[in-house]
C-alpha cells in the first residue's frame, strides 16, 4: 500500500477521476491511467482481500467480478472498467452472514492457507451466478485459471458443490414460502 | 507490485476515432488485455497510448449469413465458445476458443486479441532483470536471437489457438486502417518473422472475421499442452476435412505453436481423392513436417513438438474421417 | 487416550479452521496486506552473474536519485547466517563473491516503486567473472574453482554409512538389480509471494519485522546476529501466511535485507518480492541423481540396499547437510531392510540454494527405492502390494541406524488402498494405455533433536485465563495454512471441555508468544500439541482446586464438565465463569505453561549425523495411482489416486484429509510436470506458466483413508499427517505408467516429452529387433 506518486522530477502519470461502483457503492477516485485494477483496489481502497500471486495473469489470485463476471484484476487497467460494478471478496458476506460459497469454503476446508481463496471464491461466484447447479466437470472447468498449492483442489470442488446445495436449499425454501 | 510504464488510455467511440487516435510507434490497441498487459508489465511491449477498443460497437456481434459467419473482433472468447450458431455451424472455432488459457482469461480476451497476440519465447517473456542478465534478445532491446544465435531473424513462436482454426476454415479478415478498409485471407496477415509477425500497417485495426460455411466439411482442433488449462499451445493442429465415400474430398491442415506464424500446411492437393491409408498418412506426415519449424523457444523440446504435431494431424484426420462415415 | 468423535470441537472433531472465516472473507491480512503509513518501498538489486568476485558495487548514482532514502550493500552486514550453525556461509547481501544468478547484491529503499526501480538501474556492479558450475559433476572436478574456500571438491557434505552386512545381503539375494534415477529440481511455489515489512525506531533502536516465516524464532535469531542488535530489541511477527511447504523454514535473505533497509532508512520499509524473485529465493528440493541397488529373495524378501545420492545443492549451505542425511536415514524405517549402505554427496553449484521441501530429503530416495522395488517384484512375478507385505516391520522396533518405531500402521494402510482402488480386481486388467501403480512412504513427526539444540524443551505453550473467562493460547508455532492453530485449540477444548468460542489463539509474535522452534519437519501437532495438552491439564488442575475451594470440598471430589464444575458428593455445580473468578482470587490472571521434550533415547543413532531422521513417531502411507497415457503425445493423465495414512490419531479428520490430499497432489506435481530449470544458471521457469503446477482441470479425485495406530506418546495418539504421503507419489505414478505402457521411466518429472520419447525409443528398438530377426535365419543357416 504505497503511494505511486512520483518523487517530483519524473514520471508524472496524469490522473483522471474514475467513476466506478465498488462493492455496491459508487465512488469517484483520482486514478492514473497506468494503474491496474488490482493496485487500485489494494492500495487506494485498502481492499486487500484481492491478492497478487504472480507477475501477471498466471494464477487467478486477483480474480474479482466486473459486472458479475470474473476478471483478472492484475491484467485490467482501473480506468478500463470505468462505470462498471466491481465486486471483491469483501462484498460477499452480507449482514454478517457468509455467502454460501464462503460458508462452504470455510466448513469444507476449501481454504488451507487461504491465499488463493478470495480469487477462487470470486471465480466460483461468477460460475454459480450463471450456472447454479454445475457438474463437477463444469466446476473444474470454471476454476481452471485459479491455482491453489495447498488443497489438491479436492475440497475446493467439494466446497463449490456444497455451496450449490445450500443455494438449492435456499431456493426451495423460497418456493415453499411462495 | 511493479511500477508500470507511464501511459495514457484513450477510449474512442467509433472505429474511425480509434484509427485517428493511433500514432505509429506510440499507440497500441487494447481489448481484453490478457496478452498485452502482462507484456507491458514486463516492459517487453511498450506504449505511450493505449487505445481501448473494447467498447466499440462495430467490433461486436456474431452474425450468421447463408454462406458465412461474421464474427466481430471484439467478441470475447467465452462468447464465441457459448454462441449457439458458432457451436452448430463452426464448432471448430468454439473448440479452439475453449482451449485458450483459463476461463477467466476467456471472459475478457477477444477474438481479435487472440488472433493478433504477440509471439512468445522464453527468452522474451521474462522480466527486465532476466533479460538484462541474458543481455536481451533480438525481439526486445538486443540484437541476437537467443534461440538461434547465428540467425538474422527472430524465432519467437506464434501461440494463438484461434488462428489455425480460422485458417482451416478458410476465414478472411476485415481490416480498417488509415488508408481504408480491406479484406484479406487470414494467412495473409502473418509473416514468418518472430519480431514482425503481423503484416499490418500502423493503425490497422481488425474489425471482424468472415468464416465461410461450407457444406459437407467437418473440422477439429488438437492442442498439445501439459496442463488442462492456462498453458499456451506447445503445438496446435486444426484439420478441416471433407469425405466422399471412402475418399477424402477436401483437406486443410493448419498449425500453431510451431512457427513464428500460424501456417496452413501446403502440398496436400495430391492427397485429395485418396483413401487415408498408410501411404496417405506418410504423405501427410511429410507435408506437416515440411510446414513446421519448431525452435527452442519453449522449455519443451522442439523435436518432440514436431513429432507430436505430425501425430496429432494423423489422429485428427482419422477421427474426422471415421466420424464422417 | 481415544476420545469421542462426536464431540463438536475436541480431539477427533471435524472442525473448520479456527482462522478460516478470515480467509474466506478477505479479512485475513497477509504480510503484503498489512496497513502501514509512510512506508518506503524496498527493491533488491540481484546479480546477473552466476559466479564472480565482486570488485565494486557502485551505488553513488543511485543514491543521488531524488526519492531514494537508503541503499545498502554487502558492506552493511559482515555476519554470515544460515539455518545450520555448522554451515553458516551466506550473507544477506553478497560480499566478496556472487555465487548464483539472482543473488541479492544491494537493496534500495525509496519513496515509491518507480523511484526504487529506477535506482536499481543506476547501481553498477563490477566483477571478475569466475568459472561457474551448474552440474554437480562439473563442480566436483578436481580443477574446479571452489565456491566456498573451506569446502574442498565443492562438497558441502559427504555421508558414508553402512548398517548391517550389505555384501552378505546381496550374496543371499536371488535377484539383484541396479538402476539410476534422476529427479529434476522442484520448488514450493506457495501462492503468496515472499514479503516482509520492517519498522525501525531509531530513537530507541528497536526493530519490528513482519514476515512470511515458518520459523519466526530463527528469523529473530538471524536478525539479531546479522544486524548486530540485542535480540530483546527485535520483535518478529508472522501474520497470515500463504503457504510454506518448507520454503520458509530458514531465514531468507530478503527478511534480513528488509530489516537492514529499515534501519538504514530509519523508518518503515515494505519489501514485496515478485513471483520471479520468490522463485529465485528458492530453497526447493534439489536435483538428485540416484544410483540404487537392491537385493531380493525369490519370495520377495529384501536382503540389502545400496544407494548413492548426489544432490545439486545450489550456492549455499542452507539445510543441505540435513537433506543429504535425511535421504539416507529414511531408507530405513519403512520396510524391514536388513542391510543398507548409503553414500551421499551434497554438492555446491552456481544455482539458487536448495533447502527443505515437504518430505525433506526423502522424496527422491523413495522414488528410486520404491520404483526399483516395483520393477523387481514384476520380474519375480510378485504383486506389488504383496511384496510390501512380505517386508513389513514389527513395531515396536528400532532400526539399524537407531530410529525407534513405536507404532506402524502400514499393514492397515496397504489393506485400505488395495480395497479402495479395487486393486485385486483391476490390477493388470485395465484397457490398453491405462495402468495402476503403488508405493509406500513415511515421515517423521518432528525431529527428535532440534536444529538449534539449547537444552530448552522442544515446545512451550502458555495458556492465559483472565476474568473474562476467555482462554488464550499463546504459541510460537507458525500457522501456515496447515491448521496448527486449530489443532492446539482442539487440544485445549478436549482437555478442558469448554465451548470452542472461549478459545482464542495468539500465534507467532515474539512480543507475546513463547519461543517455538517453528513449523518444520511436521513437528507442531506432535510436540506443540503435547505441550498444549500439558498446559491445559495444568490449567484444569487450578480450576478444579478453585472449584473445590468454592464448593468447600476436596479437589478429588470435583468433576470437570467443561462449562461447569460439579462436586460429586453434593451435586452442587459452578459455571465456568464463577470457577474462573474464584481461581483468580489472590493470584490474578492465570498463566500456565506446558512443555514437551523428546526423551533422549528417541534422538537417533550415535553415528555422525545420526540425529537426522530420529523422531518419536513415524507416519506411514500407502498410495495407489491410476493413470492413462496418450499414445501420441505421451501425456500422462492421473485418473484417480488413493492414499491411506497412518497418522496415529486424527485430531481433526477434516484437516488430516486436507493435508493428505494436498501432499498427494504435490507429489503428483513433482511426478508429472513440475521442474525448475536453469540455462547457464539462469532460472528459466520463474513464473507460473513455465513452472507448471497442476491446475484443477487435470487434477484427479483423491480418496483418503485414515489409519489410526494410536501412538502412545503422541497427543491423543496423533502423529504427523502432511509430509509422509508425498514421498510415495512419484514412485506410485511411475509404476502406474509402467503398468500402462510397459516402460520403466526413471527420470522425473514424467513429462509428455519424456514418456513419448521412451515410447519412440522402444518402437525404434522393436523395429531394429524385427530387422535383426528377419536377417537371423539366413545367418544361422550359413553357420
Amino acid at each position: 500500500m504505497v503511494s505511486r506518486k512520483g518523487s517530483g522530477d519524473m514520471n508524472q502519470n496524469t490522473k483522471r477521476i474514475l467513476r466506478i461502483q465498488v462493492n455496491g457503492r459508487w465512488r469517484e477516485d483520482a486514478v492514473a491511467d497506468n494503474q491496474l485494477l488490482l493496485d487500485y483496489l489494494r492500495e487506494q481502497l485498502y481492499l486487500t482481500g484481492t491478492k497478487r500471486g504472480c507477475d501477471g495473469g498466471e494464477c487467478g489470485a486477483c480474480t474479482v467480478l466486473v459486472d458479475g463476471r470474473p476478471r483478472l484484476a492484475c491484467c485490467t487497467f482501473a480506468v478500463a472498467v470505468e462505470g462498471c460494478h466491481v465486486e471483491t471478496i469483501e462484498s460477499q458476506s452480507q449482514d454478517g452472514r457468509l455467502s454460501p460459497l464462503q460458508q462452504a469454503f470455510h466448513e469444507k476446508l476449501g481454504a488451507q492457507c487461504g491465499f488463493c481463496t478470495p480469487g477462487m471464491v470470486m471465480a466460483a461466484e461468477g460460475l454459480l451466478r450463471r450456472n447454479p447447479h454445475p457438474t463437477e466437470a463444469e466446476i473444474r472447468e470454471a476454476l481452471g485459471g485459479n491455482l491453489c498449492r495447498c488443497t489438491g483442489y479436492v475440497k475446493i470442488v467439494e466446497s463449490v458443490q456444497a455451496a450449490c446445495g445450500a443455494e438449492k436449499n435456499a431456493d426451495e425454501k423460497m418456493e415453499e414460502r411462495a | 507490485m511493479q511500477a508500470l510504464q507511464t501511459l495514457s488510455i484513450q477510449k474512442p467511440e467509433t472505429v474511425a476515432q480509434a484509427i485517428a487516435l493511433h500514432r505509429a510507434g506510440e499507440s497500441r490497441y487494447l481489448a481484453g488485455g490478457t496478452d498485452l498487459v502482462p507484456n507491458l508489465r514486463r516492459n517487453i511491449q511498450k506504449a505511450q497510448t493505449l487505445i481501448d477498443v473494447s467498447g466499440l460497437a462495430e467490433l461486436r456481434g456474431i452474425h450468421a449469413g447463408e454462406q458465412s459467419l461474421r464474427i466481430g473482433a471484439g467478441v470475447t472468447l467465452e462468447s464465441l465458445c457459448e454462441d449457439a450458431t458458432v457451436r452448430a455451424r463452426a464448432p471448430l472455432l468454439a473448440k479452439a476458443a475453449s482451449l485458450v488459457a483459463g476461463p477467466t482469461h476467456r471472459i475478457c480476451a477477444t477474438v481479435g486479441g487472440n488472433l493478433m497476440q504477440d509471439t512468445r519465447c522464453y527468452f522474451y517473456n521474462q522480466s527486465d532483470w532476466w533479460r538484462t542478465t541474458n543481455e536481451y534478445c533480438m525481439k526486445c532491446e538486443g540484437d541476437t536471437c537467443r534461440v538461434a544465435p547465428k540467425s538474422e531473424r527472430c524465432y519467437a513462436c506464434y501461440s494463438g489457438d484461434l488462428a489455425p482454426a480460422l485458417l482451416a476454415l478458410g476465414a478472411e479478415a476485415d481490416i480498417a486502417g488509415p488508408t481504408g478498409a480491406r479484406r484479406e485471407p487470414i494467412a495473409a496477415l502473418f509473416a514468418d518473422d518472430g519480431m514482425r509477425h503481423l503484416k499490418l500497417a500502423p493503425g490497422d485495426l481488425l474489425i471482424s472475421i468472415d468464416v465461410p460455411l461450407e457444406a459437407g466439411w467437418t473440422a477439429d482442433y488438437e492442442k498439445l499442452r501439459i496442463r488442462g488449462a492456462i498453458d499456451f499451445p506447445l503445438a496446435g493442429i486444426a484439420v478441416a476435412l471433407k469425405r466422399d465415400g471412402d475418399r477424402i474430398a477436401g483437406l486443410r491442415v493448419a498449425c500453431t505453436g510451431l512457427n513464428s506464424y500460424p501456417g496452413l500446411v501446403s502440398g496436400l492437393d495430391a492427397l485429395i481423392g485418396q483413401k487415408p491409408d498408410e501411404a496417405f498418412h506418410a504423405a501427410l506426415d511429410k507435408a506437416v513436417r515440411k510446414e513446421i519449424q519448431p525452435m527452442a523457444s519453449t522449455l519443451v523440446a522442439a523435436g518432440y513438438r514436431r513429432r507430436v504435431a505430425a501425430g496429432l494431424a494423423r489422429r485428427l484426420v482419422e477421427r474426422l474421417y471415421a466420424a464422417a462415415a | 487416550m481415544k476420545t469421542n468423535r462426536t464431540q463438536r470441537s475436541g480431539a477427533g472433531a471435524r472442525r473448520p479452521l479456527i482462522d478460516g472465516v478470515n480467509k474466506v472473507t478477505g479479512t485475513a491480512h497477509y504480510t503484503a496486506d498489512l496497513p502501514a503509513p509512510n512506508t518506503l518501498v524496498g527493491r533488491i538489486f540481484r546479480s546477473p552473474y552466476a559466479h564472480a568476485e565482486i570488485v565494486a558495487v557502485d551505488t553513488r548514482e543511485a543514491a543521488a536519485l531524488p526519492g531514494v532514502v537508503a541503499i545498502i550493500t554487502g558492506q552493511d552486514c559482515d555476519k554470515p547466517y544460515g539455518i545450520l550453525p555448522i554451515s553458516q556461509n551466506e550473507f544477506p547481501l553478497a560480499r566478496d563473491k556472487v555465487r548464483y544468478r539472482g543473488e541479492p547484491v544491494a537493496a534500495v529503499a525509496a519513496v515509491d516503486a518507480e523511484t526504487a526501480e529506477r535506482a536499481l538501474k543506476l547501481i553498477r556492479l563490477k566483477v571478475i567473472e569466475l568459472p561457474a558450475y551448474f552440474d554437480p559433476a562439473d563442480s566436483r572436478r578436481e580443477d574446479a574453482v571452489l565456491l566456498h574456500d573451506n569446502k574442498r571438491g565443492n562438497l558441502e557434505r559427504e555421508v558414508h554409512n553402512e548398517f548391517g552386512d550389505v555384501t552378505a545381503g546381496f550374496a543371499r539375494a536371488d535377484l539383484v538389480r541396479e538402476q539410476t534415477f534422476h529427479c529434476a529440481e522442484v520448488t514450493h511455489a506457495h501462492m503468496e509471494p515472499h514479503a516482509a515489512l520492517a519498522t525501525y525506531e531509531p530513537e530507541r533502536d528497536h526493530l519490528t519485522l513482519h514476515s512470511v516465516t515458518q520459523v519466526p524464532y530463527y528469523v529473530h535469531l538471524s536478525l539479531a546476529r546479522c544486524m548486530d542488535m540485542d535480540a530483546s530489541r527485535i520483535r518478529v511477527v508472522k501474520p497470515f501466511i500463504g503457504g510454506g511447504f518448507g520454503a520458509r523454514t530458514e531465514t531468507l535473505n530478503f527478511e534480513i535485507v528488509c530489516g537492514l533497509l529499515a534501519r538504514a532508512a530509519r523508518g518503515t520499509v515494505r519489501l514485496d518480492l515478485t513471483r520471479e524473485e520468490t522463485f529465485l529465493t528458492h530453497r526447493g528440493r534439489p536435483q538428485s541423481d540416484v544410483r540404487i541397488k537392491i537385493g531380493m529373495t525369490r519370495e520377495g524378501r529384501l536382503t540389502a540396499c545400496e544407494m548413492e545420492m548426489v544432490m545439486r545443492g545450489g550456492a549455499y549451505g542452507g539445510y543441505g547437510i540435513v537433506t543429504i542425511l535425511y535421504a539416507g536415514a529414511l531408507l530405513n524405517g519403512l520396510y524391514d531392510l536388513p542391510a543398507v549402505k548409503y553414500d551421499g554427496y551434497r554438492v555446491y553449484t552456481n544455482t539458487p540454494p536448495c533447502g527443505a521441501m515437504r518430505g525433506h530429503g526423502t522424496v527422491n530416495a523413495r522414488f528410486a527405492f520404491d520404483s526399483l522395488l516395483g520393477e523387481m517384484a514384476a520380474e519375480l512375478g510378485l504383486d506389488p502390494i504383496e511384496v510390501r507385505r512380505r517386508n513389513l516391520l514389527k513395531a515396536p522396533t528400532e532400526t539399524m541406524n537407531g530410529l525407534r518405531i513405536t507404532t506402524y500402521g502400514l499393514p492397515e494402510a496397504l489393506d485400505w488402498v488395495e480395497r479402495a482402488s479395487g486393486w485385486r480386481e483391476r490390477y493388470g486388467k485395465l484397457p490398453k494405455g491405462h495402468g495402476l501403480g503403488m508405493a509406500c512412504s513415511h515421515f517423521v513427526s518432528g525431529s527428535a533433536k532440534p536444529v538449534h539444540w539449547s537444552g530448552e524443551p522442544h515446545a512451550t505453550v502458555i495458556l492465559k485465563l483472565d476474568w473474562d473467562g476467555g482462554i488464550v493460547i499463546l504459541t510460537g508455532a507458525s500457522e501456515i495454512g496447515q491448521g496448527s492453530s486449530t489443532i492446539v485449540a482442539q487440544c485445549v477444548a478436549e482437555v478442558l471441555g469448554v465451548d470452542w468460542e472461549r478459545i482464542r489463539v495468539v500465534a507467532s509474535d515474539s512480543l507475546v508468544t513463547p519461543k517455538d522452534n517453528g513449523s518444520y519437519s511436521s513437528r507442531v501437532t506432535y510436540m506443540v500439541g503435547n505441550a498444549t495438552i500439558q498446559a491445559a491439564e495444568n490449567l484444569k488442575q487450578l480450576l478444579v482446586e478453585a472449584a473445590a475451594r468454592k464448593l468447600k470440598t476436596r479437589p478429588d471430589d470435583i468433576e470437570c464438565l467443561g462449562e461447569a464444575y460439579r462436586a460429586i458428593s453434593s451435586g452442587e455445580t459452578l459455571n465456568f465463569n464463577d470457577v474462573t473468578i474464584e481461581a483468580l482470587v489472590g493470584t490474578g490472571t492465570l498463566t500456565v505453561k506446558g512443555t514437551f521434550t523428546c526423551p533422549e533415547d528417541f534422538q537417533g543413532g550415535k553415528h555422525r549425523g545420526g540425529a537426522v531422521g530420529s523422531t518419536m513417531g513415524f507416519s506411514y502411507a500407502a498410495t495407489v495411482v491410476e493413470v492413462s497415457v496418450d499414445d501420441v503425445t505421451g501425456l500422462v493423465t492421473v485418473e484417480r489416486a488413493w492414499c491411506a495414512l497412518d497418522c496415529g490419531y486424527a485430531i481433526n479428520p477434516l484437516s488430516v484429509e486436507g493435508q493428505i490430499q494436498g501432499a498427494v497432489w504435490m507429489g503428483l506435481g513433482q511426478g508429472i510436470c513440475e521442474e525448475t530449470r536453469y540455462e547457464n544458471g539462469l532460472h528459466t521457469a520463474a513464473n507460473f506458466l513455465d513452472y507448471r503446477m497442476p491446475t484443477i482441470t487435470e487434477s484427479p479425485p483423491i480418496e483418503v483413508g485414515i489409519i489410526e495406530s494410536i501412538d502412545p506418546n503422541g497427543p491423543f495418539g496423533a502423529k504427523e499427517a502432511s509430509e509422509g504421503p508425498l514421498s510415495s507419489l512419484p514412485a506410485a505414478l511411475a509404476e502406474a505408467v509402467r503398468n500402462a505402457t510397459g516402460l520403466a521411466l526413471r527420470e522425473l518429472p514424467l513429462t509428455p516429452e519424456r514418456v513419448a520419447g521412451a515410447m519412440e525409443e522402444r518402437e525404434r528398438e522393436r523395429r531394429a529387433a524385427a530387422r535383426r530377426s528377419a536377417r537371423q535365419p539366413a545367418t544361422e543357416g550359413a553357420a
